[in-house]
């Protein structure tokens, strides 16, 4: 394998290497399985990042997302950032995600707060969700503290379910260790999680509408 | 079902049978053109159905422990229930409303059902099935446990539940719906955008796949169905961590990484997306799509791991 080419993939995939760099890397990609392999997953990450302009959340955040992957000449997402950056918008496309974020970042700026991985360059997927866990733990401490305000039968629901998804969850974070590198098993985690945070909101919303 | 009523009983203290004795309401009010349905019942029943009439006629059957009022103005129809003392108790209302009428329908341990919305249709239970044929513009559910079934629907389709199937047939336009705990099955569909997904249930889409749509398809647990039309014009995205593909016609699949593959059939003005993490991904053309085997499978599927959990205690 030759990585030397690894993160001229995405400008690659936009349209700017030299027409000369652009030959070079062609004939690198038809010898390498690695790169081809990277590059088809770059292209379904930017599809899915573009496919979730509808469901921005109310802080409107894509304009950020897009600008970055647009601009051309001036900026360019490395693989893991790219990747980083559509699960961000994968998880954050629960707006209700984005005040949970934001409430525990400890920051004025929530564009920033909520994209971190957009303003540090070495930004991953990891570093992401462990903001994303942080989330998830502050929701289920508040549906711990909310939940006697619900019926017994509500409660056994969103337990069953919580478990459900937290098996999930569990199962794509193995396939991970085995494949850390995957785009789809990235997205899809990022997918589980959001679920998760999306049924503790619910459940925290129907407790205090109990009240 | 059975655990709203287990519920309810329990909230009436063992005091179901002696208090259902029947009241009732049948009370009419006229209504404004434009004017909205905005109904809350804690427990029970909500009915609706359609005439051509200006009036909206609330019948109500509850125990002497309920009360149901009605008021009305120029923008909307208020139908609410509540207990004389204590907790509300069950009351079935059953209404009938100008055909066009919008409508928002809330409950908590309660079965909604409406037969031929006219207008927008929103509908939220904590527990209970939610029935509604018909609805136009908008078609928005919100439930916790329970079914949802929709039919003959125009407009946009927004599901959200947690534990219960979805069901969705002979609809027009976008669809989007999410469970965690339940099959989805869309059939007779005409939809140019469909996002669905389930964590743990089976997906079927059996529809039209229009040119420029886009049509995302997920579960982590279970297998997805689609039909694609022979006509069709389109790119489509399969990923799966441990499952199967099969297509009922030849595909010439090009692999693009270790979980994912794509094809196109025709020009690819359409845009498809199959993900599951663990189950089987089939495409079938149109006649060729089984809801009932989809259910029959999933039915032996739950079967086996009810089994499973018995085995583990």
């Amino acid at each position: 394998m030759n990585h030397q080419w690894t993160d001229r993939l995405s400008e690659y995939l936009d349209g700017e290497l030299m027409s000369a760099e652009r030959d070079a890397l062609e004939t690198h990609l038809a010898g390498c399985a690695h790169c081809r392999d990277t590059l088809a997953e770059l292209r379904a990450v930017v599809a899915r990042a573009q496919s979730l302009e509808n469901r921005a959340p109310a802080a409107d955040l894509w304009p950020e997302i897009h600008a970055r992957l647009t601009v051309r000449r001036r900026f360019s997402l490395t693989v893991s950032q790219l990747l980083a950056a559509s699960i961000a918008l994968v998880v954050l496309s629960g707006g209700g995600v984005w005040l949970a974020l934001r409430d525990g970042s400890g920051t004025s700026d929530p564009t920033m707060a909520a994209f971190p991985q957009l303003v540090a360059p070495a930004g991953t997927p990891v570093a992401w969700r462990a903001r994303t866990d942080m989330a998830v733990a502050q929701l289920e401490e508040t549906l711990a503290q909310n939940e006697s305000r619900l019926d017994t039968a509500t409660v056994r629901v969103v337990r069953q379910n919580l478990g459900i998804i937290d098996r999930a969850i569990e199962k794509a974070q193995r396939a991970l260790q085995a494949d850390p590198g995957s785009a789809y098993l990235n997205l899809h985690l990022a997918q589980t999680m959001r679920r998760k945070i999306e049924l503790l909101r619910r459940a925290n919303a129907l407790a205090v509408a109990e009240s | 079902m059975l655990t709203t009523l287990a519920t309810l009983a329990a909230l009436t203290l063992g005091a179901v049978r002696q208090d259902r004795d029947p009241g009732s309401r049948d009370t009419t009010v006229a209504v404004q053109p434009g004017a909205r349905l905005d109904v809350n019942n804690f427990g029970g029943e909500i009915v609706v159905r359609v005439w051509n009439q200006n009036n909206v006629r609330v019948r109500a059957t509850h125990s002497s422990r309920s009360r149901v009022e009605v008021s009305s103005t120029a923008a909307a129809v208020m139908v609410r229930t509540a207990g004389r003392r204590g907790p509300p108790s069950i009351v079935d209302l059953e209404l009938t409303v100008p055909a066009a009428m919008a409508m928002t329908l809330r409950g908590h341990y309660t079965d909604i059902s409406v037969e031929g919305a006219g207008g927008s249709v929103s509908a939220e239970s904590t527990q209970g099935d939610i029935t509604i044929t018909g609805g136009t513009g908008s078609v928005v559910v919100k439930a916790v446990e329970g079914d949802v079934t929709l039919s003959r629907t125009r407009g946009r389709i927004q599901v959200t539940t947690v534990e219960g199937d979805v069901r969705v047939a002979d609809a027009v336009g976008e669809v989007v719906v999410e469970t965690v705990d339940g099959d989805i099955f869309l059939q007779r569909m005409d939809a140019p955008s469909v996002e669905v997904s389930t964590v743990d249930g089976d997906i079927v889409y059996d529809g039209t796949i229009k040119d420029g749509g886009s049509y995302r398809i997920s579960t982590h647990d279970g297998d997805i169905t689609v039909g694609i039309p022979p006509s069709a014009s389109v790119r489509v995205m399969v990923a799966s961590f441990d499952g199967e593909f099969d297509s009922s016609f030849p595909v010439d699949v090009q692999r693009s990484g270790k979980h994912r593959f794509s094809f196109t059939i025709g020009t690819g003005k359409a845009r498809v997306e199959l993900e599951t993490f663990d189950g089987d991904i089939r495409l079938r053309r149109p006649g060729e799509v089984n809801v009932r085997d989809a259910r029959n499978r999933n039915q032996n599927r739950n079967q086996n791991r009810n089994r499973d959990e018995d085995h583990d205690y």
